[in-house]
């Protein structure tokens, strides 16, 4: 499965990226993590891919998304063509205004809400892609949490998380 | 022995991440270096690494000190590492001669970006084949190897040290941008599952007389490494067996030169590593080496649901390059196909190969971008 | 002090099938060695724990006379091999053999780095005013009108004052005479060797066939004389107006002092990154 997180500088997606990668390692599937963002390193578009597979990975990127997760507008412009005509699209409703099918939430809205912090919104999303696709199992990504974020922020991160994973079985 | 990350299992970690944490495992303990993307994250992984193990990271002056600082560290006993980019490599490349005409075990990784020059810091390029085989003056050999992935760049690294060790030559590691970068699982092994090469020392005087001879008649010489009595003397000057200048007797060249260079071409065949892939009944060959094989890879699967007969020869050496090798498998396949990430480099070792017995044609792209499958099939079935 | 035989000093440390050596009548490099040798025998040092190391030029030939461990390196980079050899093995004491050149001008950078870590190094450095052996071209420590053959005309550009650099990028012991002051130089030697840190003992050392001859000074005897008008000796120097100093080069001991040398340095970072990372207490 080709995922792609789009978004801006500060959001947390390049972190959210490499979460989801640690887990699916954790799982013991194969999986390639990769970064672009543009050199500003506030307010300019952030991506994060992550390709997770049963078998070997050859792909050094993604390049048919089956999935594309946007919080933000320019991240969304950015690559919304490289998200197949059939992929999933996964947006921060507030913040994106697509031009096709989607499902989401206000997840920085919920960031806010469920912790008190606006900058858990790449957390939320990533709960609430767990939930809509089922590409990892949620404790390995909470073990995942628990091992790269920042000491003594596990708890919040993984509250957020669980916010978004909520979100996303409704 | 305690390391400094976990052993015995997998991680999901970046390539430069994993060539730090495989040299420590190889027995590194001396690195020194200069900061220059995309190889920084090596050196700040050493940095943190090595003196909870004991180890020495230091940050030099600039490239030409780092690479100094490893060939001492080795000629005192110590498993010594540098990494770098294109603009330092080329700063790398005095001394890597002095490694070579001192027959000095080390390990240089040269994380390709975009050239010449200061280019494109940020994005990948396999730019520096050439230089990497041939970038230091004079008639001269070394091994140059050429990871595809993480997993690779760890592997290879160990590899690399121990080549280095057991052939007392200087290993460069060709890796870029992209494979730096990236994240991959990997798996990290316990430390009784590495194998561990350790370079030979005289066993009696009469060997730590002839650091640059050959006593074993097999062209490397145990080194007499510093502080151990043997009162060895290295120069980078041409030197007879004793290591005494002598800069003006031909045959003392040409028996030095020869010599270093046919270590490793003698044994070649423990040195040489490569892979293939549907390649045994392949009309049409693929020869690529590094990242570029991943697409590769790709493009052969696609080419074989279309019908054609396509295959892939993976290079992960380039030096010493196995010419017989790509001439059977010209004579085999009907084209080969060199896809890189220059403007022809790898394409002149294949085509020397080939020596006309199949058509050789270069795919190449520059500019950072990997190739995708798909630009590798379109160029074949056009 | 008792002084040996300089029979008794070659026949004990130089390699006697490197013998003779590439150096000129009337070289001082050889008056330097001497000293280095006398002051290596004087202090009882080992001489299986004694690395020397070189870069290229005259005086980076010694380490191949000499009977020791020795690393004779590229143009300029002695001291950059010298901290791999010396922080994977802190047990080896490092002498570098250096010219003015090597040091001042392609070496540069590598100096005052050593300097600034506060390498533990020896540095015996040989200051002829010239390139000799590529031909006598103009060295960054040739004072305003000397010639060379890269400035046939007399040197327009301003010299470095090598001890003065080394004392400001922080070196614990610095000190300047000429190979004519010969109990001086033993006496630097010994003291440079026996401190930790970076340590250098320059010499002003005579060049009479590459140097002499294009300024009017054929012979040793006649550079060094000019020396001993050149030259003035510190506690005189402290009291001369500056426009007296133009032209001259001050001798003396112009830096001894105990800062910790990067060996030790290092040693402590080592305890507090293990400190820091919870190894250990």
């Amino acid at each position: 499965m080709q995922i792609r997180l789009a978004g801006i500088g500060g959001q947390g997606v390049v972190l959210a990226g490499v979460i989801l990668g640690e887990a699916a390692a954790i799982e013991g599937l194969n999986v390639l993590q990769t970064q672009d963002y543009s050199s500003a390193s506030r307010g300019g578009h952030s991506i994060a891919d992550v390709i997770i597979s049963k078998e070997p990975i050859y792909d050094v990127m993604v390049t048919r998304a089956d999935v594309l997760v946007a919080l933000h507008q320019l991240g969304y412009d950015t690559v919304k063509n490289e998200l197949r005509k059939d992929g999933l699209l996964i947006i921060d409703t507030d913040l994106v205004k697509p031009d096709r099918e989607y499902v989401g939430a206000p997840f920085t809205r919920i960031a806010e809400e469920s912790t008190g912090l606006a900058l858990t919104v790449n957390m939320v999303a990533l709960g609430y892609l767990v939930a809509k696709t089922g590409v990892v199992k949620k404790e390995n990504v909470e073990e995942a949490i628990r091992r790269r974020v920042p000491k003594g922020t596990e708890e919040i991160n993984i509250k957020a998380f669980r916010a978004g994973y909520e979100e996303g079985l409704k | 022995m305690r390391y400094p990350f976990p052993v015995g299992r997998s991680d999901f970690i970046q390539g430069d991440e994993a060539i730090a944490r495989a040299a420590i495992l190889a027995g590194c303990r001396f690195y020194a270096g200069y900061p220059i993307t995309p190889a920084s994250e090596i050196f700040e992984a050493m940095a943190l690494y090595m003196p909870l193990v004991d180890g020495v990271s230091i940050q030099m002056e600039d490239e030409i000190a780092s690479i100094a600082a490893i060939i001492g560290a080795s000629w005192a006993g110590a498993k010594a590492m540098t990494a770098t980019s294109g603009p330092g490599f080329s700063l790398m490349m005095e001394n890597l001669g002095y490694a070579i005409m001192t027959e000095t075990p080390l390990v240089l990784v040269d994380v390709q970006r975009g050239g010449p020059s200061t280019g494109q810091p940020t994005l990948a390029a396999q730019g520096d084949i050439m230089q990497a085989i041939w970038g230091t003056h004079g008639d001269h050999s070394l091994i140059v190897l050429s990871p595809a992935t993480v997993q690779e760049a760890f592997d290879f690294t160990i590899r690399a040290f121990n080549l280095a060790e057991k052939y007392r030559t200087p290993v460069v590691l060709l890796t870029d941008a992209e494979i730096a970068h990236m994240r991959e699982r990997v798996y990290i092994p316990n430390p009784e599952e590495v194998e561990i090469v350790n370079r030979k020392l005289p066993q009696n005087e009469e060997e730590a007389r002839l650091p640059f001879g050959d006593p074993h008649g097999d062209g490397v010489p145990p080194m007499p490494i510093f502080g151990k009595g043997y009162r060895t003397y290295v120069t980078g000057l041409t030197h007879d067996e004793r290591g005494r200048p002598k800069t003006v007797d031909a045959e003392v060249h040409e028996r030095l030169i020869r010599r270093i260079i046919e270590k490793l071409e003698r044994n070649k065949e423990n040195i040489i590593s490569y892979e293939t892939y549907a390649l045994d009944d392949a009309e049409i060959a693929i020869v690529s080496t590094g990242i570029v094989s991943r697409s590769a890879v790709r493009a052969v699967k696609i080419l074989r649901e279309k019908g054609v007969k396509a295959g892939l020869l993976k290079l992960n050496t380039l030096w010493p390059f196995d010419f017989n090798m790509i001439e059977e498998l010209a004579e085999q396949v009907k084209k080969i196909y060199v896809p890189e990430m220059n403007l022809g480099q790898l394409y002149h070792l294949v085509k020397e190969g080939a020596n006309g017995k199949a058509e050789v044609e270069l795919m190449p792209k520059i500019g950072g971008e990997v190739h995708t499958p798909m630009e590798i099939v379109e160029r074949v079935v056009g | 002090m008792y002084l040996k035989s300089a029979y008794e000093i070659r026949d004990k440390y130089l390699r006697k099938d490197m013998l003779p050596t590439i150096f000129c009548p009337g070289c001082g490099i050889g008056s330097a060695l001497q000293y280095t040798l006398r002051a290596i025998d004087d202090l009882g040092l080992n001489q299986d724990e004694i690395v020397w190391v070189s870069g290229i030029g005259c005086s980076s030939r010694v380490p191949g006379f000499v009977n020791f461990d020795g690393l004779h390196t590229t143009h300029g980079r002695a001291l950059a091999f010298a901290t791999g050899i010396k922080l994977a093995n802190p047990d080896l004491k490092i002498i570098a053999f250096m010219g003015d050149g090597d040091a001042a001008a392609i070496g540069g950078n590598h100096f005052i780095h050593a300097i600034r870590r506060n390498l533990d190094v020896t540095v015996i450095l040989i200051n002829n005013f010239t390139y000799g052996m590529t031909g006598g071209q103009v060295a960054p420590t040739a004072l305003k009108g000397l010639r060379g053959t890269t400035a046939p005309y007399g040197q327009f550009e301003n010299p470095f004052d090598i001890a003065d650099l080394a004392v400001s990028a922080g070196a614990n012991y610095v000190a300047r005479w000429s190979v004519f002051n010969y109990l001086q130089g033993i006496n630097s030697i010994k003291k440079a060797l026996s401190k930790e840190g970076f340590t250098l003992v320059e010499f002003l050392s005579p060049c009479p066939i590459s140097f002499g001859r294009r300024n009017r000074m054929k012979t040793s005897p006649e550079l060094l004389r000019w020396y001993q008008k050149i030259t003035v000796p510190l506690a005189k120097a402290k009291n001369m107006p500056p426009e007296e100093l133009e032209g001259k080069i001050v001798i003396g001991e112009f830096a001894d002092r105990d800062r910790p040398g990067l060996v030790r340095e290092y040693e402590a970072y080592k305890k507090r990154a293990k400190k820091m990372m919870g190894w250990e207490e």
